[in-house]
């Protein structure tokens, strides 16, 4: 065994965590903010729909995603006060009308035949967009400063992830015709062209690039 | 998509047969958790009473839908409010609370279908009656949390301690182990209702009323006819010590026990009644 008295580095030779970060604490506080009302605008819509799908598999995986989802948003919202926030109500805000209009429609079908809508909307754009939005913060926040935020990132990648796969294999077993694929992917390119006008789930910038208007600007 | 769906737009599968309450219980198979004698004692759901098998199928597929619409109800709660402290409103955390409680039903809703498998019956073998969702639509979120999570959810503690209860009895592990998970969790559920119940009214005596008195109109529908009670022969016998770790006082539960009392001895003498109008 090693002298337990040899002075040993801070930093042992496998841990590359680094000081520099993307984001300051009032932009972390921001897009916190934004996820957070994202995550309550979802969780709010899957316990919805519950009642408004007849497949029997769908109604249980939604009422089992609500929960995730719901924790999700609590976890942010604890994240708040950390990041200076005292009132986290002030900051839980959708990025832009974009988004919130983006939300509005995802949160549209309501009637019984319309659970392909439903699921599109939120297995083919919703949760994609926040697995490349939660992926950009991991991955650009500094590694030492921001690791409360980085963990609940990682239990919640890992949450979105497994979603994901649950949600788009539902899709495809229901899609049972082409005429089915192509209203699966009308709806997809309806609501995809929305949140290009919002520049993701939380604003410009969300996974790094800026909006295509401030582009050609 | 609106808020405050009507009980008439649950969204079921071809499977499913709906039937209002009182034409459930003219289906004749599940007698055996309702009203013949088996050896061990009067109206008691056992093994070895005539009809246990379908009584206890039909129990299950009754706590099966009564799942769904739990599920279904918590997933309401999670939609039709605003958050905030507004009096039609509801706290961010009663939400998250809800959305807990979907998971919770969307799991016994799973254990329900497998253990219905496992007893030998069928999705759409009886009937689906709506009462459980009816209370979760009540547009007041103290009542509907009153109604669904303290008297629904109280008597969800009472089936699933009687259905543990038969697993013992017929040597069924599965369903005695199953049966006791759920029952975990139901208590949790009817504790949140409580607990919201107090938070909710603590300031509004009025509306910690009218709650309470919705939750007994809930309750004394679901003793009827002494169904659930603690006689040694009620069917489903009230589980007091699991309502106690669910936040009931005894007051709460004696008064429950004596609705059944009550509501027994009405039934008795409407039998009566009916017997002595046959004979003439």
């Amino acid at each position: 065994m090693a002298d337990p008295k040899k002075p040993r580095p801070a930093f042992a030779p496998w841990d590359r965590r680094e000081l520099p970060g993307a984001f300051d604490v009032e932009e972390t506080a921001r897009r916190v903010g934004n996820y957070k009302w994202v995550e309550m605008r979802l969780f709010e819509a899957l316990g919805g729909w519950v009642a408004t799908v007849p497949e029997l598999d769908v109604k249980m995986r939604l009422g089992t995603h609500c929960y995730k989802h719901a924790w999700h948003s609590e976890l942010w919202h604890k994240r708040l006060p950390e990041l200076r926030e005292m009132n986290p109500e002030r900051l839980t805000l959708p990025a832009n009308s974009a988004v919130e209009e983006f939300m509005e429609a995802i949160t549209e079908p309501e009637g019984e035949d319309r659970t392909l809508e439903k699921l599109v909307g939120v297995y083919r754009v919703l949760i994609p967009h926040k697995i490349a939005a939660y992926t950009y913060h991991l991955n650009n926040t500094s590694t030492i400063t921001d690791a409360p935020t980085i963990r609940s990132l990682k239990l919640i990648l890992n949450d979105e992830f497994e979603d994901w796969r649950d949600g788009e294999m539902m899709i495809q077993s229901l899609i049972e015709t082409e005429e089915e694929a192509r209203r699966a992917a009308d709806r997809q390119a309806q609501l995809e062209s929305i949140l290009v006008r919002a520049g993701g789930i939380a604003g410009p910038g969300s996974i790094g690039m800026p909006a295509p208007e401030e582009v050609t600007a | 998509m609106k808020r405050h769906l009507r009980v008439d737009d649950l969204a079921r599968d071809s499977r499913f047969v709906r039937l209002p309450l009182e034409a459930r219980f003219n289906d004749p198979r599940p007698q055996g958790s309702r009203s013949s004698s088996g050896r061990s004692g009067g109206r008691r759901l056992t093994p070895d009473r005539p009809g246990a098998p379908d009584g206890a199928r039909a129990l299950m597929h009754g706590i099966f839908v009564g799942e769904i619409q739990a599920l279904e109800g918590a997933g309401r709660t999670c939609y039709d409010f605003d958050t905030g402290a507004g009096a039609d409103d509801v706290p961010f955390q009663l939400k998250l609370d809800m959305a807990r409680q979907c998971w919770d039903e969307a799991r016994h809703c799973e254990i329900s279908v497998k253990l219905s498998e496992w007893m030998g019956t069928e999705i759409g073998e009886f009937a689906e009656s709506t009462f459980l969702f009816e209370a979760a639509c009540n547009p007041d979120p103290v009542l509907r949390l009153t109604g669904v999570n303290r008297a629904l959810e109280g008597l969800a503690i009472d089936v699933f301690n009687a259905m543990r209860d038969f697993g013992d009895l017929a040597g069924d592990p599965v369903l005695e182990f199953c049966e006791d998970w759920m029952l975990a969790d139901e208590v949790t559920h009817v504790r949140m209702g409580s607990d919201w119940l107090r938070r909710l009214t603590e300031a509004d005596p009025e509306r910690r009323q009218r709650a309470l008195e919705f939750q007994s109109i809930v309750d004394k529908l679901f003793s009827g006819g002494g169904f659930r009670g603690e006689e040694e022969d009620s069917p489903i016998r009230l589980a007091r010590r699991f309502r106690q770790l669910a936040g009931f006082t005894d007051a709460e539960i004696d008064s429950i026990s004596e609705g059944s009392r009550q509501a027994r001895r009405e039934a008795e003498a409407a039998r009566q009644r009916a017997a002595a109008k046959a004979a003439g």
